[in-house]
């Protein structure tokens, strides 16, 4: 079967929307079905890839972003203290601050791997940062130390994990109702 | 006071001189991307309180703004090596700190909060590394720095993270280039992580034989082993072209020597000439001077020389010049009455 709009490329995603009470059926292709505006937050037959990245932006998204509604495509992990997105940061090969360093750590990590073949700095260092450097982890707060954990966790793919470390950090920041409304949400998606 | 161009060193016969630029930031401020005009403007006003003392031996450093400079005057900076081409075109607040004598000096808001360099005649890393650390730790005193426990020195490009340090020699490759060697270079000294680019740097076309050498990486190794690795690779690089330079000798050396003088010849009574065909003339006496064939009665005038007929330099030495045309022929002039007498 073709798709309903196209009329060109094989069907794969039954389509249904209920607008102003009125029911609509559609057979669409990937494509097509992609550019749907409501398509999006109808996540009952999407790929299970689709929904993948989006789980994942979602938990990056809701750490590094301001709000909850946000659209798929600004869920991209930003800078707290900067503002700047990934994706700028991918884009001009720049970051914002000082503070992308941690708030991309994961991402950091491993183009620093590709880029300079290491990611722990040897050499030269300030008077002043010679006794800290010890300290460095006892000092982190524990909003810090989840973040590294839950970093850790989604580059080994262990979303559930990643999920429940989420919401630790959410009750840690005072945010449990957001929280509760989040669960809600995945239970129905998932 | 000798400028760098002018010292004598090791391995000058190839190596013009050695630079070394480190990138630091200020933990007040956002790195470049997300710097807002009035942070870049206080940016500037911090940075220049805060060293306005700072010296080497040839005197307090001279401070000026150079976003406010008239374009021909920023060419000619970038055209001696004391600005980079980033700071030309940039329209931010930028600032500019230098030691009289020039061969120290710190960018404020180039692609980095600060870019401090430091640079000397011939192969001298090291010399060029100690002036720079003396700079970096009167900037620690003063201003507090961004640094990371694990990743160093924060910049806000990756690729300069870590020791924030790029070291770069200008050498002379005459010989090389003439047998079509270089693209081959090129590619191999990339294999062992150092770049080789043009006279003037990242996108410039190479020009005269003249290149820029510099380590590509900047984390996971000590400043001191980074110079090693690429000292290492220039050191090959300079043994292959006074290789070459000796089997050009050996072989063809009447050619050579009547090429060499030919350059002379017209250098010395040319009415006119555009920058290309100078730097060509002016490498060919260069390598004459190098290798010796021709004695000069001032050594170490002609990379000078090669500065100062870029077209900014030249406008900027010889008051507003209206065209290409006019340009031209006081570039001739000036070189009829600069090139230094031949000793016979």
């Amino acid at each position: 079967m073709l798709c309903d709009i196209c009329h060109k490329r094989e069907a794969k995603i039954y389509y249904t929307e209920i607008r102003n009470g009125e029911k609509k059926e559609q057979y669409l292709c990937e494509e097509c079905a992609a550019g749907q505006s409501t398509f999006q937050t109808n996540k009952g037959e999407y790929s299970i890839e689709g929904t993948l990245n989006n789980f994942l932006s979602n938990i990056l998204g809701s750490i590094y972003g301001e709000g909850e509604q946000k659209e798929n495509k600004d869920t991209m992990p930003r800078c707290e203290s900067c503002g700047i997105s990934y994706e700028d940061v991918l884009e001009h090969g720049k970051f914002g601050c000082a503070h992308c360093y941690d708030s991309f750590k994961v991402m950091v990590d491993k183009s620093l791997r590709q880029i300079q073949g290491a990611n722990n700095h040897i050499g030269k260092q300030p008077e002043r940062a010679k006794d800290s450097s010890k300290s460095y982890v006892l000092n982190m707060t524990e909003t810090e130390k989840l973040s590294l954990q839950l970093q850790e966790a989604i580059e080994r793919e262990e979303y559930e994990e990643a999920a429940r470390l989420r919401d630790q950090m959410r009750v840690l920041k005072g945010e449990e109702e957001c929280v509760n409304g989040m669960k809600k949400k995945e239970n129905t998606a998932m | 006071m000798r400028k760098w161009y002018e010292e004598e060193g090791e391995y000058s016969d190839v190596v013009i001189s050695s630079r070394i630029r480190l990138a630091r930031n200020l933990k007040k401020y956002p790195f470049s991307p997300k710097l807002s005009e009035e942070q870049a403007v206080a940016l500037n006003h911090e940075v220049m309180e805060k060293l306005e003392d700072i010296k080497n031996e040839s005197g307090t450093y001279l401070t000026c703004s150079i976003n406010h400079m008239d374009e021909i005057s920023r060419l000619s900076m970038l055209e001696r090596y004391i600005i980079s081409p980033i700071m030309v075109e940039k329209k931010q607040e930028t600032g500019l700190m230098v030691a009289p004598d020039e061969r120290a000096s710190i960018m404020i808001n180039e692609e980095d909060h600060l870019r401090i360099q430091s640079l000397t005649g011939a192969m001298n890393m090291k010399k060029a590394l100690e002036e720079a650390y003396k700079i970096d730790d009167y900037i620690e005193e003063k201003l507090d720095i961004s640094y990371h426990n694990q990743y160093g020195y924060l910049t806000a490009c990756p690729t300069n993270v870590g020791t924030g340090l790029r070291a770069s020699y200008m050498v002379f490759l005459p010989a090389l280039d003439a047998a079509g060697n270089m693209t081959q270079l090129m590619n191999e000294a990339g294999k062992f992580g150092v770049t080789i680019r043009g006279m003037y740097g990242e996108g410039t076309k190479a020009c005269a034989s003249i290149y820029q050498i510099s380590n590509q990486k900047t984390l996971g190794m000590s400043e001191e082993d980074i110079i090693e690795k690429l000292d290492s690779v220039v050191l090959q690089v300079i043994h292959q072209e006074q290789k070459r330079r000796e089997h050009i000798l050996n072989t063809n050396f009447s050619v050579l020597e009547d090429q060499i003088y030919r350059s002379y010849g017209v250098l010395k009574y040319a009415k006119q000439i555009n920058t290309k065909d100078a730097m060509t003339l002016l490498s060919q006496l260069k390598f004459g001077e190098d290798t010796k064939t021709v004695t000069l009665e001032k050594p170490n005038m002609i990379f000078r020389m090669m500065m100062e007929i870029q077209p900014a330099n030249l406008q900027q030495k010889l008051g507003k010049i209206a065209g290409s045309a006019q340009r031209d022929q006081k570039r001739a002039e000036y070189i009829n009455m600069y090139l230094p007498e031949l000793i016979k």
